[in-house]
């Protein structure tokens, strides 16, 4: 048997198990109808750049953004918590395959599946209304998603993972994962009025590494010098590289730690 | 036979997208805001009735009626030579921004039709800037910015849904020898999306996902009669 067929077997099951008809398509539905309610491109028609930044992050605020990661952390927390708890994942440990890529292909169906669809959606909303302004400021537009979905989408999608492997349960992973989301949407400002209100830019240099958009969002709302910015710490590209860097480092050690226990130390 | 599955799957998610666009292009423009205006304007000048941006999701409707004929134009430029112009001016101009803003394409026309002005204020040169003759050499030297023109008539109407972000100015010319009365309507609208552009891909979607969901219909039947 080639190697491929196993493991599309053990991904066409949990695409199946995480992805339950008409769970997708009633979420495709809805999504791309959000995204064309939602975009509004006269509130962000700014300058070029900028205005690419706004568009893209305006599909990446409440609700959308909120229903896409609990979607994921659902499918993570609940899919292979569920596998854990009630014993499937060891007939998946029957396959002619590696724990490495059960993990995968589990992975690939709990957040590439609806990464995909959400990521395309939004690109293809985007193409449809405003095809020149994606073009011709593609860097700012992957850097914008590489940002915002390194955090929270990524980040708490690799800790609900280790968490839901440490527990072999999905329910109390799920719950965290929830409650951070929401901790995050709460965070970002809380610390951006922290460092306007001391003056100091430190809490915003930390919390950027976390969350690399704020470094994105005080770079290009602030250097176009919009009135509601923040003032107390506009960084140079270089060091909005630097947190996007760190910030994938961060979730890829998360996920790296978690495909290490899966493989080693799962005590299945 | 997994891909069948996925075949099956894909395609009622491509049908889902489909028909969320053509709900999205069901859902008719509404007018956000509206405003009447009337005024004159004097022989051998023109008028400005609308200077913002506008995208394909925001367009509006102008009717002019005057008791002579009149001429109007919609003039569209895009953000980076609005932001060009804008600079320009920001050297020899010193009003206040909204107003320079407001009055960006006839103050660059002004500009490259009398080159030695300097120190522009509004009040000075309301005269020249408003002259037709400026507007026609400004017109004749940036063709590209016309993105629609009436002919003369006393009565005007058009709808106008820009294809990309435009910053559109809307111009009213009294070519004739005497001063013309008019009364000016602009309606705006605003939608999800423009639906010429929401109809071919909605199409295209939706043929394909019909296809990939009837194939893996037909194919889970003869599995079951197989079984």
């Amino acid at each position: 048997m080639r190697r491929s067929r196993p493991f599309l077997e053990v991904f066409a099951c949990a695409v199946k198990e995480d992805h339950r008809f008409p769970i997708l398509e009633v979420f495709a539905l809805v999504f791309t109808f959000g995204v064309f309610a939602i975009l509004d491109l006269e509130a962000y028609a700014w300058n070029g750049e900028v205005f690419a930044y706004r568009l893209v992050s305006s599909l990446w605020g409440f609700p959308l953004s909120i229903i896409f990661v609990i979607l994921i952390l659902k499918n993570i927390a609940y899919g292979l918590g569920s596998d854990l708890d009630k014993g499937v994942i060891q007939t998946l440990f029957s396959y002619p395959l590696t724990r490495r890529s059960i993990l995968r292909a589990k992975l690939l169906s709990a957040v590439g599946v609806v990464l995909l669809l959400v990521v395309g959606i939004q690109v293809f909303a985007l193409l449809l209304l405003v095809p020149d302004v994606i073009t011709a400021h593609s860097s700012v537009v992957f850097l914008t998603y590489a940002a915002n979905l390194c955090s929270p989408a990524l980040l708490l999608a690799g800790l609900v993972l280790l968490l839901t492997l440490l527990l072999k349960r999905g329910g109390l992973p799920l719950v965290f994962g929830v409650v951070s989301c929401l901790a995050f949407a709460i965070i970002s400002p809380l610390v951006t009025s922290i460092a306007s209100a001391t003056g100091s830019d430190l809490a915003m240099r930390i919390w950027a590494v976390i969350d690399p958009n704020l470094a994105l969002q005080s770079y290009y709302l602030g250097t176009a010098g919009l009135p509601y910015a923040a003032r107390t710490w506009v960084p140079s590209f270089a060091e909005v590289i630097l947190h996007l860097v760190a910030g994938f480092l961060i979730v890829a050690v998360i996920f790296i730690v978690a495909y290490r226990y899966f493989e080693r130390r799962l005590g299945i | 036979m997994r891909w069948m599955a996925f075949m099956g799957r894909t395609g009622t998610v491509l049908l889902m997208i489909g028909l969320a666009l053509v709900f999205v292009s069901l859902i008719p423009p509404h007018s956000p805001s509206r405003g009447s205006s009337r005024g004159s304007i004097a022989p051998q000048q023109y008028s400005i009735t609308d200077s913002r941006v506008y995208t394909p999701q925001t367009g509006f409707r102008v009717s002019v009626e005057s008791s002579d004929s009149v001429q109007v134009f919609f003039l569209g430029l895009r953000q980076p030579e609005y932001d060009n112009w804008r600079t320009q001016l920001a050297d020899v101009y010193f009003d206040s921004p909204q107003m320079r803003d407001f009055y960006t394409v006839p103050l660059v026309f002004l500009m490259e039709a009398y080159p030695d002005l300097d120190d522009i204020r509004l009040i000075d040169i309301m005269d020249i800037m408003f002259d037709v003759a400026v507007l026609d050499k400004g017109l004749e030297t940036h063709s590209e910015v016309i993105v629609w023109e009436s002919p003369p008539s006393t009565a005007v109407s058009h709808e106008f849904f820009p294809t990309e972000v435009l910053h559109v100015t809307v111009i009213v010319a009294n070519r004739s020898p005497d001063t013309v009365e008019l009364e000016t309507e602009r309606v705006d609208s605003k939608m999800l999306a423009p639906k010429e552009r929401l109809v071919l891909p909605a199409r295209l979607l939706i043929s394909a996902g019909i296809a990939l969901t009837i194939v893996w219909l037909v194919w889970k039947r003869a599995k079951k009669r197989a079984r």
